[in-house]
C-alpha cells in the first residue's frame, strides 16, 4: 500500500510525471485493453476508448483520493468509458445498445482480429443478451478471470450481489447454448 | 448440443486477437495526447503595458491643452470642411472595426451600399484576370 502511494506521489510530481506514467500505461495497457474489447468487442474501437482511458486516468489523477486502488479506479473509468462509447455509437445509429451489440456480434466472423470458432460466437451472441450489469460480471469473471473481490471494488457492488449476477448470467448462457 | 455447462467445458476463450506490436507504439501514442501545462508567456507588451499607458496618457494631455485653448476658432473651420475631406480621415485614421461600422448602419444606409457598389462587368473581368488562382480554381 506504501508503494501505491510512493508512486502516485511521483504520477503528481511533474518532474517524475512523465516517467511514472508511461510505467502505468506498460503495467494497464493489456489488462484494461482485454477489459474494453470485452464490452467494445472489435479492435479499432478499443484502440479509441482505450486511449480515451488513459488520457481521463491522466487528467483526473490531481483529484484521485487513493479512497479506492489506482487498479480499480482505472478499470473504473474504463468501464465508463466503454459503456458511454457503446451508448453513443448506438445512438448514433439510431438504436439501441442492446441491438447494437448483437449487430456488432454478427459481424464478429468477418472482423480480422477475432479468430474465434462457432461455439466463440454462439457464446458471444448468447452474451449480448444479457442485461448490462451481467454481461459485464461474466466477461470481468470468465474471459478476465477477476476475483469477486475485485470486480465489488470496481463495480461497486457487494460480493454476495456479483456471486448471484454471475450465476444468473451462466444459467442463460447455458440455456441459449443449449436451444440454438 | 445439449446439456452443455460451462463449467464442464474446456475454458472458452474470447477469440479476440490483438494486432502485432499493438503495444510497441501505444503508450507514446498516448503521451503526445496529453495536455501540457503551458508556460507562461509574459509578452513585451503586458510588461511595460504601464509605462506605454503613462507616456501615452501625457502625450494626449500635452496635445488637448493648446488644442482647448484654440476651440473657438477651430470649430468655424470645422464647419467649413468638406464632407468627402471628413469622410477620409474617418476611412483612413479611424480605428473602427468593421463590427463597429455596421453597428451604426441602419436599413437605409446597406440600401444605399448596395446600390453604389454594384458590380462592374469589366471590371470584376479584369479583377479575375489579374487573380493568379483564378485558373487554379476553374481547373479544380
Amino acid at each position: 500500500m506504501q508503494e501505491e502511494k510512493d508512486f502516485i506521489e511521483e504520477l503528481l510530481n511533474p518532474k517524475t510525471q512523465n516517467i511514472a506514467f508511461q510505467k502505468l500505461m506498460r503495467e494497464y495497457q493489456r489488462p484494461l485493453y482485454n477489459h474494453i474489447r470485452n464490452i467494445v468487442l472489435n479492435h479499432d474501437d478499443t484502440d479509441d476508448v482505450l486511449q480515451n482511458t488513459f488520457i481521463k486516468v491522466f487528467q483526473y489523477l490531481n483529484g484521485f483520493k487513493g479512497d479506492s486502488k489506482l487498479f480499480s479506479w482505472m478499470y473504473r473509468i474504463a468501464t465508463n468509458e466503454a459503456i458511454t462509447f457503446i451508448n453513443n455509437k448506438a445512438k448514433r445509429n439510431g438504436t439501441t445498445s442492446e441491438a447494437m451489440q448483437t449487430k456488432i456480434v454478427e459481424n464478429l466472423k468477418a472482423d480480422v482480429y477475432f479468430d474465434g470458432n462457432d461455439i466463440q460466437i454462439k457464446l458471444q451472441k448468447s452474451i449480448a443478451l444479457l442485461p448490462e450489469k451481467q454481461q459485464l460480471v461474466f466477461k470481468m469473471k470468465y474471459f478476465e478471470e477477476l476475483k469477486y473481490e475485485e470486480i465489488s471494488e470496481i463495480l461497486g457492488t457487494s460480493v454476495g450481489g456479483l456471486k448471484a449476477s454471475y450465476h444468473h448470467a451462466v444459467k442463460k448462457i447455458e440455456e441459449y447454448m443449449n436451444t440454438n | 448440443m445439449n446439456n452443455f455447462k460451462l463449467d464442464n467445458e474446456p475454458k472458452i476463450k474470447s477469440g479476440f486477437q490483438i494486432p502485432d506490436n499493438y503495444f510497441d507504439t501505444f503508450s507514446e501514442k498516448v503521451m503526445n495526447q496529453l495536455p501540457t501545462e503551458e508556460p507562461k508567456i509574459i509578452s513585451l507588451w503586458d510588461r511595460n503595458k504601464r509605462w506605454v499607458y503613462s507616456v501615452a496618457a501625457i502625450l494626449v494631455l500635452s496635445l488637448t491643452i493648446p488644442l482647448a485653448n484654440q476651440f473657438q476658432s477651430t470649430t468655424t473651420e470645422i464647419a467649413t470642411t468638406e464632407t468627402n475631406e471628413i469622410e477620409n480621415y474617418l476611412a483612413y485614421h479611424a480605428s473602427l472595426s468593421d463590427e463597429e461600422i455596421i453597428k451604426l448602419l441602419d436599413k437605409e444606409d446597406i440600401a444605399e451600399i448596395e446600390i453604389t457598389n454594384s458590380l462592374d462587368e469589366e471590371a470584376l473581368k479584369q479583377a479575375l484576370y489579374e487573380d493568379s488562382n483564378t485558373e487554379y480554381y476553374i481547373t479544380n
